[in-house]
């Protein structure tokens, strides 16, 4: 039965009922239809029996039980001496209704010249500012607080009076309503009275068999004088996703298709949220316990048993091995390395393996590309040499999984030439590239996005419409690089980046020096002689800080699985909830407690059963990636793609000016990068952009007809050259082909349909070394081989 | 009694139905009426010549003969088929040919950094900081698909970061058609290798599919499914005959192909006929050098003059072949050049006043829209900006520009803020 402690402000006052039952297999249901509600004092809490709906009568306190055959459940309702007034304040009350109206939308009145002289800011992120132009400017015409109703702020929207933005309100509405009595109550400023402090919204979380099941929602105000109020049809609801969930303005939700959703309701600049799964069917008594290593399978698992999704059964060996070489190292295991691990007896052989891979240097150097996205180190931002000593740097750090805390502790307090000090590239993109200059608006929402995972962006112009954070809010994390400069060199691009000795930012707004502030937090004390982004870096990085370790264990959580335990992965605000939050907490615990070292992460999530679970599954579901109920298939990240063809053919690919044998992840891509590893999503790295994990026409095109396979599979002395020069048998050459893609000896079915085909093309005419670069052309653009799974 | 209310009517709409209708409300204009209106337009197409870096004003569309040398430069003025209007002398088959093609040259924006100014002028919308918005091309490319198995939207010769798809994703960039003024053009990854005929493409293609299947047994994904609808779309493309006729440039009339002119632009600009012809929605035809820093005389001397053939050869090409009325041409550059001539003989960035120039899909021929000052520095009638550019472009290709996608958590207007130039349709 939700919501519990309710408590009823005065007689008259009510709130609705959700009441949940539970089956054996952990299946919830939505039965508040179904259960019969009695009342121990029908005097205090009175009970409607039809709309299950509880009513005060006088103050005191009642039990309510509620009945579903021989189950019940029962919780005591408080009931006080009279209801509390809760006055209509000017923010949130008024501003919200100008904004759930439009009004103060960028087409309207919130435009930078407002319209038809009435200017508001955009979605509020000034209430100051705009109280005054409704109380006060244009000679106070826009109320009237004598005759309140008589006020423009009335006559216009109710269009009472011409209104270039059309009727948005009726003067039977509650939102009139609101306005007339703020009016009334003297249209001032401060808040008084009554205020909502917190929303709650039932159930906090539900699954949902079949499209068209339908659940209630419940949403409760716990108001600042410790009453409670059903706020059911007093909040605004919002589906993430309506093609999962939808919610009616009444709070009554209808799966509309199978997936993972948040519904949230809002009030009064309060959110609450509700996460919605949708399955076609409940997994039910199939679910197994599989092994459980760690507390991230425990987590999983745990989770899954409540969503009712069965996990996929643990991967074989090759399955295994072939993954965790592409995922730990970028790159393919050999049939040697293979065929070691395959027929290594001892039982902890995979965390034996996990444990060389992570040492070897090739595992630097395929996080070091994804490090180079994040950072954006590109020829865009730093010409020339200066890309190259930033990628060494950071390999250098990663090879020797120095702190992360440590390493963000460097990058955001650098300064100095950015070829000796190479931290320094850190800034390159918080400059306009080609103005070259530094800029505070654009370093802080990376930083904010990279170290903290939320996405400040929105707040730069207004506040955060789903999250608590104001423009306020950006200008004072922005105010901690109020003193950064750069200065420019010539010739090879260097820049030298320094501290100003004084100097503030200026908020675009207030025109007021904006004192450094932390997100969401308190005001440190700066003085002129400290390097304020080391207050600013000691704070980010702090064990106590609720954002870094989230955020980073995040962000490598979704380079394993393709997708955060946040997705977006870098958007963590209250309304995008975890799938998991006892696996977020948990990994996050971990880093913090590991001393923020990547490594033993990393060796934690290869070694855990969920990582290790097989990719396939003969009921594949809607919830299996967001609750990592199997190894999803993931595309192949370029760099790695390119050398898995090198690999797979005995022909690595060649970049100008490298030496032979270069690894694709090792290039610095200085001057225009390669066609191949562009088409495959190589990021131009000027903004902030994830690489794509979709597949595209060019992609499908350059595998097929490209240069690049193309050439590797004709080279003379490829694996073809090598493998037909040995006299192996057809069926050799392909088990030999298979091995270095696959990672596996073909199957009796495999090599008959290769042997058909190699047949058919020497009918057609084609000789041998060509057959087979047909088949090779085959395996390359084969979904087996292009997919990581 | 209680004060509190529901903050929010009992009508279900999402902000973005209503930011839609708001903005509408104060356009005055019913937007879908509007383009409904418009006849056939969901069979519109384009082809937009990019004039790269940034052509001069004052040496193409709006010489200001009247001005000291240093500011005219040294190009005569011409007249055209209207009266009045003059065109700079590198132009003089576009003079003649103005009737058919509209002039805005009073184009203004505050973005002089090429990157950027381009991002602006190819989506009508200002770059933000972190958000790429869509080109033309994309937007199209996502509204009306492809057609015939040939790709939507074709860059020519090369595509350019401002041709991106921004936000919507790679799948909506442009395919890239390479230099069909060379000897022996191909389109890169879209022809089979040497010596191999369909015959063997085919058979290989068919063991890849046995592969697949193969494979699909076992393993189930979104992700499994989208490769191969793309494996599909990329086969239908390299054997498709009409996709292989459209980019085969070589059949078609040397004396034709004369007319274009043999230049980037030229051949460009015949090739993107006949992918538009053959369904394509949008082709770019990039025309390079008009970052004329230095050596702004004789730089023009050169390109200007093949533009001026290539549009005109185009907007002949279209009329004679009944296209012109469903395809918009589009000339645009990063931005205009600085008056006055630098003391390297050349032009620097100058984004507050410059011309671009549009014809077909019902825009009106023979007209100029705006003036600007006695250097060409500054409109002085008829200001004009890019998301005024924006929003007639896609009216004429019949797009509903106030429709919002989402990206970033937020809904994003595919042009917020652009009104068409009714001058155009007029």
């Amino acid at each position: 039965m939700e919501p519990s402690k309710i408590v009823l402000a005065g007689p008259g006052q009510s709130q609705g009922l959700l009441v949940t039952a539970v089956d054996a297999d952990g299946n919830e249901a939505d039965v508040t239809d179904r259960v019969e509600v009695t009342s121990s004092d029908e005097d205090v809490v009175e009970v409607d029996a039809i709309a299950r709906r509880l009513t005060a009568r006088r103050p005191g306190v009642a039990d309510v039980r509620v009945h579903l055959g021989a189950l019940y459940a029962e919780d005591s309702v408080e009931v006080r001496e009279a209801a509390s007034e809760m006055s209509v304040s000017f923010s949130p009350d008024i501003v919200s209704i100008l904004t759930l109206k439009g009004c103060n939308g960028s087409s309207c009145h919130g435009s930078p010249v407002g319209q038809a002289g009435f200017k508001l800011s955009l979605f509020g992120y000034d209430v100051a500012a705009d109280h005054r132009m409704i109380v006060a400017e244009g000679d106070g015409r826009r109320v009237d607080l004598v005759r309140p109703e008589r006020s423009l702020l009335l006559r216009k929207p109710t269009f009472a009076i011409a209104h270039g933005g059309g009727r948005l309100m009726d003067s039977l509405s509650e939102e009139y309503e609101s306005i007339l009595t703020w009016l009334r109550q003297g249209a001032s400023f401060d808040t008084r009275g009554v205020q909502l402090e917190r929303l709650e919204l039932y159930p906090a979380e539900r699954v949902l068999a079949g499209t068209g099941t339908r659940q209630r929602l419940v949403a409760v105000g716990r108001l600042s004088d410790g009453s409670s109020r059903d706020m059911t049809r007093e909040v605004r609801y919002f589906a993430e996703n309506d093609a999962i969930a939808e919610v009616s303005s009444q709070g009554l939700l209808s799966a509309s298709g199978p997936g993972l959703t948040t519904v949230m309701a809002r009030a009064m600049g309060k959110v609450a949220t509700s996460q919605v799964g949708v399955v076609e069917r409940l997994a039910g008594p199939r679910f197994r316990t599989p092994e459980v290593r760690s507390f991230i399978d425990e987590a999983v698992y745990s989770k899954l048993r409540q969503m009712k999704v069965a996990p996929s059964g643990p991967s074989s060996d090759r399955e295994f091995a072939r993954r965790v070489y592409l995922d730990a190292i970028g790159l393919l295991p050999t049939p040697a390395e293979v065929r070691d691990f395959v027929g290594d007896p001892r039982p902890d052989k995979r965390s034996r393996l996990i444990d060389t891979l992570l040492e070897r240097p090739e595992h630097a150097s395929h996080w070091t590309v994804k490090f180079e996205d994040w950072f954006r180190n590109s020829q865009l931002h730093s010409q020339g040499r200066s890309m190259g000593v930033f990628k060494d740097w950071v390999r250098g750090w990663l090879a020797e999984d120095r702190p992360y805390d440590e390493f963000v502790r460097v990058l955001l307090t650098s300064t100095g030439d950015t070829i000796l000090n190479p931290e320094a590239n850190f800034w390159h993109p918080a400059t306009d590239f080609m103005l070259k200059e530094f800029s505070v608006t654009k370093v802080t929402p990376t930083v904010s996005r990279l170290f903290l995972g939320v996405r400040m962006e929105c707040a730069e112009c207004h506040n955060h419409p789903l999250e608590n954070f104001t423009q306020d809010d950006f200008y004072g994390l922005a105010a901690f690089f109020a003193r950064l400069r750069v200065k420019h060199g010539y010739g090879e691009y260097r820049r030298t980046w320094y501290l100003e000795e004084e100097g503030e930012l200026e908020h675009p707004v207030t025109k007021s020096e904006v004192a450094p502030k932390f997100l969401g937090g308190g005001t440190p004390a700066v003085s002129d002689a400290v390097d304020r982004r080391t207050v600013l870096a000691d704070w980010i990085t702090s064990p106590e800080n609720p954002y870094f370790a989230r955020a980073t264990v995040n962000r490598i959580w979704h380079q394993y699985f393709g997708r955060g335990i946040v997705e977006p992965f870098d958007d963590l605000r209250s309304t995008n909830r975890p799938s998991n939050p006892q696996l977020l907490d948990g990994l996050a615990e971990f880093f913090t407690r590991s001393g923020f070292r990547l490594r033993p992460l990393h060796r934690l999530i290869l070694n855990s059963r969920t990582y290790q679970l097989s990719s396939q599954t003969d009921r594949p579901g809607p919830l299996d990636h967001p609750l990592f109920a199997r190894y999803m298939p993931r595309k192949l990240q370029a760099e790695v793609l390119l050398d898995a063809i090198g690999q797979v053919t005995a022909s690595l690919h060649e970049f100008d000016g490298y030496p032979k044998g270069t690894l694709a992840k090792d290039i610095y891509v200085p001057d225009g990068p390669d066609h191949f590893l562009v088409t495959f999503g190589l990021p131009r790295r000027d903004i902030l952009k994830d690489r794509v994990p979709v597949p595209t026409l060019g992609q499908a095109l350059n595998l097929m007809n490209g240069e690049a396979v193309r050439e590797k599979v004709e080279a003379e002395s490829n694996v073809l050259g090598q493998l037909l020069g040995q006299g192996l048998s057809d069926e050799q050459v392909t088990a030999r082909i298979y091995e270095r893609a696959y990672a596996r000896p073909p199957t009796r079915a495999d090599l008959g349909r290769v042997a058909a085909f190699v047949a058919s093309e020497r009918a057609a005419g084609r000789d041998r070394r060509r057959a087979f670069e047909n088949v090779l052309w085959a395996v390359l653009n084969s979904q087996e081989f292009q997919l990581n799974h | 009694m209680l004060h509190i209310r529901p903050p929010f009517p009992a009508v279900r709409k999402t902000r973005r139905d209503f930011l839609k209708v708001g903005g509408l409300a104060f356009s005055g204009i019913n937007l879908a009426r509007l383009l409904a209106s418009e006849r056939g337009s969901s069979e519109r197409s384009c082809i937009v010549i990019f004039q790269h870096g940034g052509a001069s004003q004052l040496d193409t569309f709006d010489p200001k003969p009247e001005a000291v040398a240093d500011i005219r430069g040294s190009f005569k003025a011409i007249p055209t088929a209207i009266p009045g209007v003059r065109f700079s002398e590198l132009l003089p088959r576009s003079a003649r040919a103005l009737d058919k093609f509209a002039v805005v040259r009073s184009m203004h924006s505050d973005e002089a950094i090429h990157e950027r100014a381009r991002q602006y002028v190819f989506s009508g919308t200002k770059p933000r900081n972190e958000l790429l918005q869509p080109s033309y091309g994309s937007v199209l490319a996502k509204e009306r698909g492809p057609k015939d198995g040939l790709p939507p939207y074709v860059a020519i010769p090369q595509s350019d970061l401002a041709f991106e798809a921004g936000f919507l994703g790679p799948t909506y960039d442009p395919f890239i058609s390479g230099d069909p003024n060379t000897e022996d053009f191909s389109v890169k990854d879209l022809t089979l290798p040497g010596g191999m005929g369909l015959e063997e493409a085919r058979s290989r293609a068919g063991l890849l599919r046995a592969l697949d299947s193969e494979f699909k047994r076992v393993e189930q994904s979104p992700l499994i499914d989208s490769i191969d609808e793309f494996y599909q779309k990329a086969f239908d493309l390299i054997s498709s005959p009409a996709a292989k006729r459209a980019f085969d440039i070589g059949s078609e009339p040397v004396k034709l192909r004369d007319a274009y002119g043999r230049t980037a632009v030229g051949q460009g600009a015949l090739l993107a006929r006949r992918l538009v012809e053959a369904g394509v929605r949008l082709a770019t035809v990039f025309h390079g050098g008009y970052d004329t820093h230095v050596r702004n005389e004789p730089q023009n001397k050169q390109i200007v003059p093949e533009f001026d053939q290539a549009f005109t050869a185009l907007l002949e090409d279209l009329e004679q072949r009944g296209m012109l009325s469903t395809t918009l041409v589009l000339v645009i550059g990063d931005f205009g050049r600085t008056p006055k001539i630098n003391f390297s003989g050349g032009r620097d960035h100058w984004p507050a006043a410059f011309s671009v120039a549009l014809a077909g899909a019902g825009i009106r021929g023979g007209i100029v829209v705006g003036t600007t000052d006695s250097k060409a520095a500054h409109p002085i009638e008829r200001p004009v900006t890019i998301e005024d550019l924006g929003a007639s472009v896609y009216r004429a290709l019949g797009v509903d520009y106030r429709k919002n996608y989402h990206a970033n958590g937020r809904p994003v207007a595919i042009n917020k803020e652009g009104e068409p130039v009714s001058e155009l349709w007029s």
